[in-house]
């Protein structure tokens, strides 16, 4: 019997031994005396890219070793680890309300100091400070790709059948009619995923509302029940010429519907192509602004930070995640990531942009852009999910009372430290 | 089962005809995920009869391309550790406090606390200590298969504490009387009578605990996701972006995760079925 | 007298060690989410004391109310839809049937799968296979999940395909501790069909009847995995279960604080429904 226990013990020891080997692999230390730099993005589709970046940066590397996580839901995980104070050195994240959340719980390293931010187009670090709640000394998050949301369109279709792209709002809907009758499917939308409820609703918002509204209803100057109403009715018409069941199908389904040739156009932004071209690679595809006005000239394309690179305050080693930014954004890197993702490079160098951005050109050129309004929607709030409700229920009084009375909910606390600002500042 | 019916019964065909036919139901989903698991996204076409006809050939392409993906030995090696060490500690913890408590809670108002207290802990939803759990098990440093072994041991607690103490007053304490004239300490009375003698609950402690963490996905997935480390269920999650649409290569992988428990079903299914009808009725 | 003292001395050696673990993981982390909803933490940085601002919001939250009407309506249904399908089919196979062991040990293969697994096997059924069937029977061609009027009938089904494993097996225990005689005097007075399950089965197993009934409800309300899998809460939010709510919003949400003071309430929803059921079937038991 004792030999029984003995050998229990032995056998308990050894797996409690195991299990703390397998604990001691979690964390980052340092291999080889090298430096370790880790790096969490949160675009998953950009997996590949990023691998490939990871495995170049540590061949011509010997000093620095870098990870590059691109976990799937990235930014529950990335929260998590922050509830954990687990930091990654270096965060890969958009230009919405996180960042402007991480700004203020002071977790993000000032980067003014980085040389590398020089060559950055200056409009888009004005975006990111346009996103702080309250204006912040100093400078967080070096923008590194941008992307642009509209209409994406099956191009040989459109040559085929001879449509024209629509410049207002009245053309689009006359487009669609025209490609309803030619027996195809104007539109798909992957509106099971509640995000892609949120592409043609910002591509119609920068059309339609003030880029800063968010802000002014902070500030109390205006409400979304005034401001949103034109943009959810709009939306609203857009849905009659989409599939049967667009609830039913999810963003995946809907690119592969589109990159078959299922339907004509996708309100998507650049950053979809990716994902039509690995079903379809040989797919033809341009974009045109969304036309939400009845002027051509009034329209604005819907671009923001899709990608700004943020050193944590945590970094133990800033020297070394610069090293990593300087990598990264090298002209190579760059245009290697453009080819790649289709995006808008927020360096201000020439590179060859992706032929899907054709149609939106000269907008980018003329920086005749405005941000996605959803960065400055609380996440919480869910309004992906709301405007997923509103499309089901169809009823554009309800939706926009209670966006107006959720707003003021979600952003008290906001409001009340914007309130405190303009206090102490006096107001602006 | 029982066979002693004056008049032996007739077997009862349409109630075994009906039987076979509910089968459908559990076999067709399984069905679907093997034929679409083999298949090529090429070979799927939009109409049911082409996503549910046999595959035209039996490549095992998406497997290979499913593991590579998911890293399937790693999450599968993390799953076998935490459930075999979860086990081991919780049979030998949980029979433990069971006796004590089983012993001593007639007599003493401290035991019957203990009991009580323990056994309250089942009422607790997972939802309102997650949150706490992760910043306490990271503030630990056990944010880890460590941390999610530990949660596990102290989760289970409470039901198998009620089990073995339960069981407990199916044994006679003359035994442990018999012993204890001999001089032995409670400690080797313990282990040298009292825990085998449990064999029978230990068997319904482990497969019910087994079956609940090997499935169980939100316990690791909030205190160890994103540090590279997964288990089996948790991988799928992880990695469904990756999938894309090819919703075959999905289906393999999904295979590959429901496989190992299948196999040890298919073993040791009368422990099991036993394990779970006495843990329940217990 | 000596010996006595040993003896609870190493009582006491075996209790206080489990004792302590149990209190740092359990009622530790219970005592910390109750303090965390007084406060608006996201869960990082700074936070402040909001006082029951978070419970003043919670019952005015839209959101939240539907959640929970969600949760309990699923799992009152599923609870229901269950244990009416296990009995039937712990009947069917407690009777004279062939392959009986083969066909109990089948039966019994939904439940030792992966919930989250079994729902994205599902989640294509559901919409692909199923809204095909109905186009070829002429109905409309879209996937249940997609309908806020449907997709909860969705999630009860999964739920109910993995769970009436589980209560036929003990139901069958249930039945098989009827003793012969029973039917053999019921017989005698010509009972046959529902009158003898109802008359003379069913009173016998209402102890496993009410452990069914706990056991599925519990997990019911707390059902996560197969919302992960099936909807993610939509669409139109209809399908949030307060698991799912919980972690979301919590976790990646920045609602650590508000959340914490849901699970609160979540908690001692459970505790009360819990404590009714145990007394309620109690006292029916006590009155056969």
């Amino acid at each position: 019997m004792k030999n029984k226990k003995r050998r229990m013990c032995l056998f308990l020891s050894g797996l409690m031994a195991s299990v703390m080997m397998m604990s001691g692999c979690g964390g980052t230390g340092s291999k080889d005396g090298k430096i370790e730099i880790e790096l969490v993005q949160y675009k998953p589709e950009a997996v590949e890219i990023f691998e490939r970046l990871e495995e170049e940066f540590n061949r011509t590397h010997d000093k620095i070793h870098l990870t590059i996580e691109s976990p799937n839901d990235a930014m529950t995980i990335l929260k998590t680890r922050l509830i954990r104070e687990d930091y990654p050195d270096i965060i890969g994240i958009g230009g919405e309300i996180n960042y402007s959340y991480f700004v203020q719980s002071d977790i993000l390293a000032d980067v003014s100091d980085y040389p590398g931010l020089a060559s950055i187009k200056p409009a888009y670090v004005e975006i990111l400070e346009g996103l702080e709640f309250v204006p912040t000394e100093g400078t967080f998050g070096v923008p590194y790709v941008a992307n642009a949301a509209g209409v994406l369109y099956n191009r040989e279709m459109f040559k085929e059948h001879g449509w024209e792209i629509p410049v207002t709002w009245d053309e689009l809907i006359a487009l669609c009619e025209e490609i309803k009758g030619a027996g195809i499917q104007p539109l798909y939308f992957g509106f099971k995923d509640t995000w892609t409820c949120l592409a043609p609703w910002n591509a119609l918002a920068v059309d339609l509302a003030p880029a800063d509204v968010c802000r002014q209803v902070n500030r109390g100057e205006t409400n979304f029940t005034k401001e949103y109403r034109e943009i959810a009715v709009k939306t609203l018409k857009l849905l009659q010429y989409g599939q049967e069941g667009p609830f039913a199908y999810g963003y995946n389904d809907a690119c592969t519907a589109f990159a078959n040739g299922e339907a004509a156009m996708f309100t998507i932004g650049s950053y979809a192509v990716p994902q039509i071209k690995s079903v379809n690679p040989d797919m033809d595809i341009d974009s045109f602004v969304m036309p939400g006005n009845d002027v051509a000239e009034k329209n604005i394309l819907n671009s923001g930070v899709d990608l700004q690179f943020c050193v944590m305050k945590e970094c133990e080693n800033k020297e070394a995640a610069y090293e990593v930014l300087d990598f990264l954004l090298a002209h190579d890197s760059v245009q290697m990531y453009l080819d790649d993702q289709n995006a808008v490079p927020c360096k201000d160098e020439e590179f060859e942009l992706a032929p899907i951005l054709d149609g939106m050109k000269s907008y980018i050129t003329e920086g005749k852009m405005a941000d996605y309004q959803d960065h400055y929607y609380p996440s919480e709030m869910s309004v992906d999910a709301q405007i997923q409700t509103f499309l089901i229920n169809q009823d554009v009084d309800a939706f926009l009372e209670k966006f107006d009375k959720d707003w003021l909910r979600y952003n008290r606390d906001i409001i009340r430290m914007v309130e405190d600002y303009q206090k102490r500042h006096g107001s602006d | 089962m029982k066979e002693n019916g004056k008049v032996k019964e007739k077997v009862n065909w349409p109630i075994t005809i009906l039987l076979m036919m509910g089968l459908i139901t559990i076999v067709f989903p399984l069905y679907m995920a093997i034929v679409i698991a083999f298949k090529q996204p090429s070979d799927m076409t939009n109409s049911i009869s082409g996503i549910l006809s046999l595959p035209k050939s039996w490549s095992l392409a998406n497997f290979a391309e499913a593991m590579r993906v998911t890293d399937f030995w790693r999450s599968l090696f993390n799953s076998f550790l935490i459930t075999i060490v979860n086990l081991v500690i919780s049979i030998a913890v949980h029979s433990v406090i069971g006796y004590a408590v089983g012993r001593n809670k007639a007599g003493s108002k401290f035991y019957n606390f203990v009991y009580l207290y323990i056994v309250s802990g089942m009422f607790v939803p997972f939802a309102i200590l997650m949150m706490p759990l992760v910043k306490q098990t990271a503030q630990l440093g056990i944010a880890n298969v460590a941390g999610v072994i530990i949660c596990y041991v102290v989760f289970y607690m409470p039901m198998n504490m009620l089990l073995y103490s339960g069981y407990l007053v199916n044994i006679p304490v003359a035994l442990e009387e018999a012993a204890r004239v001999d001089g032995a300490s409670t400690w080797r009375t313990y282990w040298s009578i009292i825990f085998p003698i449990m064999k029978p609950m230990h068997a319904t402690v482990a497969v019910l605990t087994a079956l609940g963490t090997w499935n169980d996905v939100m316990t690791p997935l909030v205190i160890m996701s994103g540090g590279g480390m997964n288990t089996l269920p948790l991988a799928q999650m992880t990695f469904q972006t990756q999938f894309g649409t090819n919703y075959n290569l999905a289906f393999a992988s999904y295979l590959l995760a429901l496989i190992p428990i299948l196999i040890f079903y298919l073993f040791c299914q009368k422990q099991i079925l036993n394990g779970v009808v006495n843990g329940a009725v217990k | 007298m000596k010996k006595m003292n040993d003896r609870e001395r190493t009582y006491l050696v075996m209790t206080l060690p489990i004792l302590a673990l149990f209190f740092c993981f359990n009622t530790l982390p219970l005592i910390k989410g109750f303090v965390y909803s007084f406060t608006n933490f996201k869960g990082y940085g700074s936070y402040d004391w909001v006082g029951l601002r978070n419970y003043v919001d919670l019952f005015q939250d839209v959101r939240v109310g539907k959640s929970y009407l969600f949760t309990i309506k699923m799992a009152v249904v599923s609870t229901l839809v269950v244990n009416v399908l296990s009995l039937v089919l712990a009947l069917g196979l407690n009777s004279k049937i062939k392959f009986k062991s083969t066909l109990r040990g089948l039966y019994f293969i939904p439940n030792i799968l992966g919930a989250l697994v079994v729902g994205y096997i599902f989640n294509y059924f559901f919409t692909y296979i199923l809204p095909a069937v109905f186009k070829m029977m002429g109905g409309p061609g879209t996937s249940m999940l997609a309908s806020t009027r449907w997709a909860w009938v969705a999630i009860v089904a999964v739920c109910a395909w993995q769970s009436v494993a589980m209560n036929t097996i003990i139901y069958i225990s249930g039945i098989q501790t009827v003793p012969a005689d029973v039917y053999e005097a019921g017989a005698i007075d010509g009972a046959t069909g529902w009158f003898k399950f109802r008359t003379l089965t069913f009173p016998l197993i209402l102890p496993f009847f009410s452990i069914n009934m706990v056991l599925c409800m519990k997990n019911f309300l707390m059902v996560f995995d197969q919302i992960v899998a099936l909807t993610k809460g939509g669409p139109a939010q209809s399908t949030e279960s307060i698991s799912y709510l919980i972690y979301n919003n919590g976790m990646s949400g920045g609602q650590f604080g508000f959340q914490s003071a849901n699970a609160v309430v979540f908690f001692v929803l459970i505790v009360i429904l819990s404590v009714a059921q145990m007394t309620f079937s109690g006292k029916k038991e006590e009155q056969l």
